[in-house]
């Protein structure tokens, strides 16, 4: 049975638009996406801003109801049977909001293990623990409002742990961060996901879903384009193979010299992917919604 | 054992993170004053004789309300803003609970505003306070607050369903004081009005505190007997209120501000 089963899904916003006379109008946010995650992946959702994804992970995470189709985890329905999955998952929103900001990173980290009925034994050492791997066991007790951007995500982080979660979904996890506090988010999403909690992120950064997704979906406007591992998308977009030339010596005229294909001793050609995930992806947003 | 933790946690983060902001301190300080001297004031002025009812506990009770109901109100939507309403909605807690915990921690600082009137009336107008009936004081006093409890979770609910009744709720902070009488006594009002006032279980908890400081010792069964029936009908109408909202929330999308 996968964790995470998604069939048809489909999620529209009714919005009213003007402010004398309403219009209704209907953002069709989601549109008809199937995907599956199995036990133990990390699985990325790639996409522009708008392309639906924070609505997908809100719908996995019994925060938004479907419009239609199907909505797994764990094999529950996330419309309906919430009980069933919640105490067995969380969520970490990237941004500096989702805290209460006037307590101290400790005391949002009691609440929330309260909310999330973590008996009282093991309550304390888990905030520890936590505070630990977030690096932030010198200031856990300093009002969260004080904290930077990249601290602030640090205490998100541990509370999207708190309860040891058999799955973990992320929105944008690393946005805001430094390079330095990017790099210590995505290890510590390896460590996790070694300890076996399935994980699923969405990202605009194609390096971090290149380094850390065992497979991607790219989500445009709604749809999913393609999904798939990382090293297959890039190698069915890579048309062309590149030649990366050394030249020892001399190397004036040597594009006249190339052309007439003569004289090759002394000049060594590898061969080298061109495609980064980047331009894969780049190419399937921009490009004609080829699958 | 579980519950009691969530509905505890929930009143301690809601009074400290609530205590840190500066606009509820002057809801808390400064409000007892001024509708104090409004209060004292318009009484001068009036033909009331009862000072104790309509000064003391009069601003005292306009504070309980303000405090209970407007500053559950506002952290609702504070913490939509804030985008941690989406957060507690989908934590494995009862959100019931959580609201209740926020609410009860708000009455417990409410309380603080309602001694602080008290107090105010009784320094600055040196009038001497006289209640006949100190029980009945004492529990219609409770009743009056566990009215505001009921209220203010019923208000709770709308709110969690929609941002805009904030908008409402704002308007209506002063109408709502004069209908249920906290000011004066509901028989001042329209004929029309008087039919509203009767739904809300504070105008009867304000009768029976009044009752408890007037000669008066007739009217406590007509008094009492409606204030537990339109309490019974709020916490029915709230109940089911939950399980529609529970519901509509996620259907609406309405938990946050994305
Ligand atoms: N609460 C909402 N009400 C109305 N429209 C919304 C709401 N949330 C998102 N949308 C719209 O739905 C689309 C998808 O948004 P979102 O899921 O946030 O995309 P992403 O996370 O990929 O940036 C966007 O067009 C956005 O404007
Ligand atoms: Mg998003």
């Amino acid at each position: 049975m996968p964790i995470i089963e998604v069939k048809d899904l489909s999620r529209d916003y009714v919005i009213n638009e003007g402010v004398f006379k309403k219009k209704m109008k209907v953002i069709h946010a989601v549109k008809n996406i199937s995907f599956s995650v199995e036990k133990g992946e990390v699985f990325g959702l790639l996409g522009q801003n708008g392309a639906g994804k924070t609505t997908t992970i809100k719908m996995l995470i019994t925060m938004l109801a479907p419009t239609s189709g199907t909505c797994k985890v764990l094999g529950y329905d996330t419309f309906g049977q919430e009980r069933m999955i919640r105490t067995r998952i969380n969520f970490v929103f990237g941004g500096e909001y989702g805290l209460y900001r006037r307590l101290s990173a400790r005391d949002n980290l009691k609440y929330f293990a309260n909310l999330y009925k973590l008996p009282k034994g093991t309550r304390d050492n888990r905030i520890d623990e936590l505070l630990k791997l977030v690096d932030l066991t010198d200031r856990a007790d300093t009002r969260v409002e004080t904290f930077s951007k990249g601290m602030t995500q640090r205490v998100q982080i541990a509370r999207g742990l708190i309860n040891n979660p058999e799955v973990l979904f992320m929105d944008e996890p690393t946005i805001g961060l430094d390079p330095v506090g990017a790099e210590t988010l995505r290890k510590t999403i390896v460590d996790v996901n070694k300890l076996g909690t399935t994980v699923l992120l969405t990202t605009h950064n194609m390096y971090e879903a290149d380094e850390l997704c065992n497979r991607i979906a790219i989500i445009k406007e709604g749809e999913i384009i393609t999904l798939d591992t990382p090293a297959n998308i890039k190698k069915k977009l890579a048309k062309k193979t590149s030649f990366t030339i050394e030249v020892e010596g001399n190397s004036a005229n040597i594009k006249d010299k190339m052309q007439s294909m003569e004289e090759l001793s002394g000049v060594s050609i590898t061969e080298k992917d061109v495609m980064t995930l980047e331009d894969a992806y780049l190419q399937l947003v921009k490009g004609s919604n080829e699958k | 054992m579980n519950s009691t933790s969530v509905l505890l946690t929930s009143m301690s983060v809601q009074m400290k993170q609530t205590f840190a902001r500066n606009m509820f301190k002057f809801t808390l300080f400064v409000g007892p004053f001024l509708i104090t001297v409004i209060l004292g004031e318009m009484f001068k002025h009036s033909t009331a004789d009862n000072f104790v009812a309509y000064v003391v506990l009069g601003s005292g009770l306009w504070n309980l309300w303000n405090c209970i109901a407007f500053s559950s109100a506002g952290d609702i939507n504070r913490e939509r803003y804030n985008n941690t309403l989406s957060i507690i909605f989908s934590a494995p807690a009862d959100f019931r609970l959580i609201l209740l915990g926020k609410i009860l921690g708000n009455t417990l600082l409410a309380l603080c505003s309602f001694f602080l009137s008290v107090f105010f009336a009784t320094v600055f107008y040196r009038h001497p306070i006289i209640v006949t009936n100190w029980p009945l004081l004492i529990m219609s006093l409770l009743l009056a607050i566990l009215a505001f409890i009921i209220m203010s979770i019923f208000i709770a609910y709308l709110l969690t369903l929609s941002r805009k009744t904030a908008i409402y709720m704002n308007c209506l902070e002063i109408p709502v004081a004069l209908i249920c009488g906290f000011v004066f006594p509901i028989e001042n009002l329209p004929q029309g009005v008087q039919f509203i006032s009767w739904i809300f279980p504070p105008t009867w908890a304000v009768r029976l505190i009044r009752l408890s400081v007037t000669e008066t010792t007739y009217g406590l069964l007509e008094n009492f007997v409606p204030l537990i029936i339109t309490s019974v009908i709020f916490v029915i109408l709230a109940t089911l209120l939950y399980r529609i909202i529970f519901k509509q929330v996620k259907v609406l999308g309405t938990l946050d501000m994305a």
